[in-house]
C-alpha cells in the first residue's frame, strides 16, 4: 500500500485541495476539499442597508471583487428599481474588462503555463520566457490600472455605488486606456497563438452541460439577465435556482451545484463553448482557426478559452471607450424608485457564472444568496480528476495521477477564496468495504441484489441477496421485488445498497463499496440492468445509493458461480452475521 | 550570500486572500520582492514551499477554523516577528462582526442548517492576536502597496514599520477634500485608522472604515454627531462594526454602561 501526497494545493487562489482514494484498481473516492473557514457573508448581509451590502458583499473575493461589485450592484439596481444611465453601464464593463485582462493574464502565465513548461513557478520561468513574464505582467498591470481608475483600488474599490459612480474617469484618463489597449496587440495576439497551441494532455475527457450569461443581442457578453445552457435551454434571471440546486457535502464549507441531477462547468470554456460562434473581429478568427471538438470535452482547454478571451477584451476595450466619451456629461446618481423588493444579478465572473441575489425590506437588506462560480464547479472539477485518475490508473500510469489532477483543478481557475491547501492520493486497505458498510447500518440501509441467475458470476448479486435474507439481515430485495415503482418510492430517505457482479478490472472475488453516482462515471458494470433501475430513483435517492460489487471471474451463459466469487459472497455474508443480524432473542 | 537574506513566509487564513493578491499585484517590484528575501512560502504564487524557521511571517486572514488555529500556533514559534496583514488578521474582518457567539451559531445553523462537516471544525471568526501575540499590525482591506512595500522594505532590514497612527481625515484634509460628514453622508474617516490615502473621499465616496478603527477614534463623539443628523441607530451601529471586528465590542459595552 503507498500514499502519494501533496500536501498543499499550490498556485491557485484561496485554501484547499483535491484527494483521491484508490482501492486495487478502482479509484473509490475524489474529494475536492475547501478548508478556507466558513465567514456566512450571506448572513452578515442581512440587516444591512442595500449601500453597505455594496461595499461588504464583494470582501468574499478579492480576485474577482469587480465582478462581485458589479454583480450587486445589478441586483440591488433590479430590487430597488433603478434605472442607470447608459454611460454607467458602459463604464461597469470597461471596469469589467479590467479585470478579465488582469485575472485571465494572471492565470495563463503566472499560474498555469508553469506546469506546462516544467517550472515551479513563474519567476524561475523568467529565465526561459522573459519576453513572456515581462510583457504579461504589464498586461497584467494595465488590467489592473484600469480597475484602479474607474473603481477606485485595484482591490475593493468602493467608487462604483448603487445607480453610478462617485467619481468619473477624465477624458484624457480614457484615451490613455484606449491608446494602450492597441500597443497590446501583437503581446495578445501571440497570447492566444501560445495558450490555443499547447500540448494538452487528452485525459480527461467527457462530456458535460456548460452554463453562462446569455448577454442577448445575439452578442458575446459578460452579463446578461438570462442563462444559457449548451442544451439550448434557457433560464430567467430569477429562476437561477433551478440551474444550481444548492447542497452540501462533509467535506467542504463550499455549497455544491448540479442541474438535474448532474454536475455541470461554468468559466472561460463554458462562455466560448456556448457563446464562441458570436464573437466578432479578431477574435472570431482565431476561434475559428483553433477551436476543436476537445474543447467541448476537456477541461484543459479552460486555459485556451482564457486566452481567446484576453483578446475579446483587448478588442472590446478601445469601443467601450469610444461609446463612452460620445457621453461627455457625467450622470448624477440614478435614485431607487422604491424601498422593498427582490432582485437577482447575473455576471460571468473571470472564473465563471456568478449570482447575487436579495431581498430588501423597507431600505434594509432582509435575505441574501451568493452562488459563485468556484462552488458551481465544484462536481465537475472532482468528476474530471476522477475521470483522469481512473484511465491514468488503468493505462499503468499511477505515477502521474497528483499531477494531472493537479492541472485539472487548475485549469478550472477556481477562486476559492469564494472559499484552498492539498492534492492527495491514497491507497485504501482492502477490507475498505467494511467499515462502509458499518457506516450505513445506523441509518437501516435497503439492500437490492441484482444480476441474472444462468449467467455464472452474474448471478452474485442475486445468490448474495437471497442468503442473505435466509441468514435473517432485514430489508433485502431481489431485482424482481421491486419491480413496482410505489416500493422504491416507499424507501425514500433510507440508503439503498445494490449487490451486483461488476467489473473493476479487479482480481475476481475483490469487493468494493462505491457511491453509485461514482460507478456512472466508471461506466464498469457488467451489464445494462442496473442502470436501467437507478433511473428510476429521485435525485436525491442516488445521492444515497451505493454498490456493493463483487469482481467477476466470468460470465457465461448457463454457468454457475466461480470460486473466487463463492469466497467472497462467504466474506459477505460472515461480515453481515456479525453486524447486520439481530440477535436472536431467547424464547420465553 | 543567500544564507543572509531574511526568510519570510506569507500565510494565508480565512479571507478574501486580497492581501497576498495584492503582494501580486505589486508588478514591477514582484520581482525585486522575490530577489531581496527568501519567500519561504507564498502558495499564492509559488508550488514550492518550505516549512522551516522564518524571520517574518505575514499573516493574512481571519482564524475560522480550529486547524488554523494550530497552524498560526505554530507559524508564531517558527516566526521571529509576526506581522498582522490586512484588515481580517488584524481585527477578524467582516466575518468578525457577530459579537456574540449565540449570534455566530445561530447564524452557522442559518447557512449550512444541523449538516455535519467531517473535514474541519468550524469556529468563530477571530483576529490572530487572540491566539498568539502579534509584533506589528498592517490594516487595510486589502493592505496598501505602498504601506505593504514601504514595511516590507524596513523588515528587510530588520527596522519596525512606521505605520500611521492618526485617522483618514487626516489624509483627507492633505488632499484638501470637502468633509463630506459636512454633507450630511456617514462618513467613518474620524474613526479609521489612515493608510489608504483616503481613497474614498477623494471619489465623493464617504468612508466605509475599511482600514479598521484608529486607537484614539472619539467614537462617541461620531454616534452623537450622525445620530443629529438623523442616522438611524441600528444603521450607526451596523457601519460601525462592519470593519471593526471584535474592537467594537467593548465600545458598545461601555457605552452601554455609560448609558446606565
Amino acid at each position: 500500500m503507498k500514499t502519494i501526497s501533496i500536501d498543499h494545493l499550490p498556485r491557485v487562489e484561496g485554501n484547499g485541495g483535491v484527494f483521491a482514494t484508490i482501492d486495487g484498481r478502482v479509484v473509490s473516492e475524489v474529494k475536492l476539499v475547501i478548508n478556507e473557514g466558513p465567514r456566512l457573508i450571506e448572513r452578515l448581509t442581512v440587516g444591512k442597508t442595500p449601500e453597505e451590502d455594496v461595499s461588504i458583499a464583494p470582501r468574499i473575493c478579492a480576485i474577482c471583487s469587480v465582478s462581485h461589485k458589479n454583480a450587486v450592484l445589478r441586483a440591488m439596481e433590479n430590487a430597488l428599481d433603478v434605472g442607470v444611465p447608459d454611460k454607467v453601464t458602459l463604464l461597469r464593463e470597461l471596469m469589467h474588462m479590467g479585470e478579465f485582462i488582469e485575472s485571465h493574464s494572471l492565470h495563463v502565465y503566472y499560474l498555469a503555463l508553469p506546469d506546462y513548461v516544467g517550472f515551479p513557478n513563474a519567476i524561475a520561468m523568467a529565465s526561459k520566457f522573459p519576453f513572456e513574464v515581462k510583457i504579461a505582467l504589464e498586461m497584467k498591470q494595465f488590467g489592473n490600472t484600469m480597475m484602479k481608475l474607474i473603481s477606485g483600488r485595484m482591490i475593493h474599490g468602493e467608487n462604483p455605488v448603487i445607480g453610478g459612480f462617485g467619481r468619473y474617469p477624465t477624458r484624457e484618463e480614457l484615451v490613455w486606456v484606449k491608446n494602450r489597449a492597441v500597443q497590446f496587440m501583437p503581446f495578445v495576439f501571440r497570447t492566444v497563438e501560445l495558450f490555443c497551441g499547447l500540448d494538452y494532455p487528452p485525459v480527461p475527457e467527457a462530456d458535460t452541460v456548460y452554463a453562462c450569461c446569455e448577454p442577448g443581442d445575439g452578442r458575446y457578453g459578460l452579463w446578461g439577465d438570462e442563462i444559457i445552457l449548451s442544451t439550448g435551454e434557457k433560464i430567467a434571471r430569477d429562476d437561477y435556482k433551478s440551474l444550481t440546486n444548492e447542497f452540501l457535502v462533509p467535506h467542504s464549507f463550499c455549497k455544491r451545484s448540479r442541474y438535474k441531477g448532474n454536475p455541470y462547468s461554468v468559466g472561460a470554456l463554458a462562455r466560448v463553448n456556448v457563446l464562441g460562434e458570436r464573437l466578432q473581429g479578431e477574435a472570431a478568427r482565431m476561434y475559428k482557426k483553433h477551436y476543436n471538438s476537445s474543447w467541448k470535452k476537456n477541461p484543459l482547454y479552460h486555459n485556451a478559452a482564457q486566452a481567446l478571451e484576453i483578446l475579446y477584451s483587448f478588442e472590446r476595450v478601445p469601443e467601450l471607450v469610444d461609446q463612452i466619451l460620445a457621453i461627455p456629461e457625467n450622470p448624477p446618481l440614478a435614485s431607487s424608485r422604491r424601498k422593498s423588493g427582490q432582485g437577482t444579478g447575473l455576471v460571468e465572473a473571470p472564473r465563471g457564472l456568478l449570482i447575487h441575489h436579495y431581498e430588501i425590506k423597507n431600505g434594509l437588506v432582509s435575505g441574501v444568496d451568493i452562488i459563485t462560480p468556484t462552488a458551481q464547479n465544484a462536481e465537475d472539477i472532482e468528476r474530471y480528476c476522477y475521470i483522469a485518475a481512473q484511465k491514468l490508473l488503468d493505462d499503468g500510469q499511477e505515477n502521474k495521477i497528483r499531477d494531472r489532477m493537479d492541472l485539472v483543478v487548475r485549469a478550472f481557475d477556481p477562486c476559492i477564496s469564494c472559499s484552498v491547501h492539498m492534492a492527495e492520493v491514497k491507497r485504501a486497505p482492502s477490507d475498505r468495504w467494511k467499515k462502509e458498510l458499518a457506516a450505513l447500518r445506523e441509518a437501516g440501509p435497503v439492500f437490492v441484489g441484482v444480476g441474472q441467475k444462468d449467467r455464472s458470476d452474474d448471478g452474485a448479486g442475486l445468490e448474495l441477496a437471497s442468503r442473505m435474507k435466509e441468514l435473517g439481515v432485514k430489508d433485502v430485495y431481489l431485482e424482481a421485488e421491486i419491480e413496482e415503482d410505489h416500493i422504491l418510492e416507499g424507501l425514500a430517505g433510507r440508503p439503498l445498497v445494490f449487490i451486483d457482479a461488476i467489473n473493476i478490472n479487479e482480481r475476481p472475488g475483490k469487493i468494493v463499496m462505491l457511491p453509485l453516482q461514482q460507478l456512472f462515471w466508471n461506466a464498469v458494470l457488467s451489464h445494462r440492468l442496473l442502470p436501467s433501475l437507478t433511473n428510476r430513483l429521485a435525485c436525491d435517492q442516488v445521492k444515497n445509493a451505493y454498490v456493493l460489487g463483487i469482481q467477476p471471474e466470468s460470465i457465461v451463459e448457463g454457468g454457475q458461480l466461480s470460486k473466487p466469487v463463492r469466497l467472497a459472497l462467504r466474506k459477505i455474508l460472515k461480515d453481515m452475521r456479525g453486524s447486520f443480524v439481530p440477535p436472536v432473542k431467547p424464547k420465553s | 550570500m543567500t544564507q543572509d537574506k531574511v526568510k519570510i513566509g506569507i500565510y494565508e487564513l480565512t479571507g478574501c486572500a486580497g492581501d497576498a493578491l495584492l503582494i501580486v499585484d505589486c508588478e514591477e517590484e514582484l520581482v525585486n520582492i522575490f530577489t531581496a528575501a527568501d519567500i519561504e512560502v507564498f502558495l499564492m504564487a509559488n508550488s514550492d514551499s518550505r516549512h522551516g524557521e522564518l524571520d517574518v511571517a505575514l499573516v493574512e486572514g481571519s482564524v475560522s477554523t480550529e486547524k488554523e488555529k494550530e497552524e498560526l500556533l505554530d507559524i508564531r514559534k517558527r516566526a521571529k516577528t509576526v506581522v498582522a496583514f490586512g484588515n481580517c488578521a488584524c481585527v477578524g474582518g467582516i466575518q468578525a462582526a457577530f459579537l456574540d457567539r449565540k449570534d455566530w451559531e445561530k447564524n452557522l445553523k442559518e447557512v449550512y442548517g444541523s449538516h455535519k462537516f467531517s473535514h474541519l471544525q468550524p469556529a468563530q471568526s477571530q483576529p490572530i492576536d487572540a491566539f498568539i501575540q502579534v509584533d506589528f499590525y498592517l490594516p487595510g482591506c486589502p493592505v496598501g502597496k505602498d504601506q505593504f512595500l514601504s514595511t516590507f522594505n524596513r523588515l528587510l532590514r530588520g527596522n519596525p514599520p512606521e505605520l500611521f497612527r492618526f485617522p483618514v481625515c487626516v489624509e483627507c484634509k492633505w488632499r484638501e477634500n470637502d468633509c463630506l460628514l459636512n454633507k450630511d453622508l456617514l462618513c467613518l474617516g474620524p474613526l479609521t485608522l489612515a493608510g489608504c490615502g483616503s481613497v474614498c473621499p477623494n471619489h465623493n465616496i464617504p468612508c466605509f472604515g475599511c482600514w479598521g478603527p484608529t486607537e484614539e477614534a472619539n467614537r462617541t463623539s461620531e454616534y452623537h454627531l450622525l445620530l443629529e443628523k438623523g442616522f438611524d441607530i441600528a444603521v450607526i451601529k451596523s457601519r460601525m462594526a462592519n470593519y471593526s471586528g471584535a474592537r467594537i465590542a467593548e465600545f458598545f459595552e461601555s457605552f452601554r454602561k455609560e448609558k446606565r
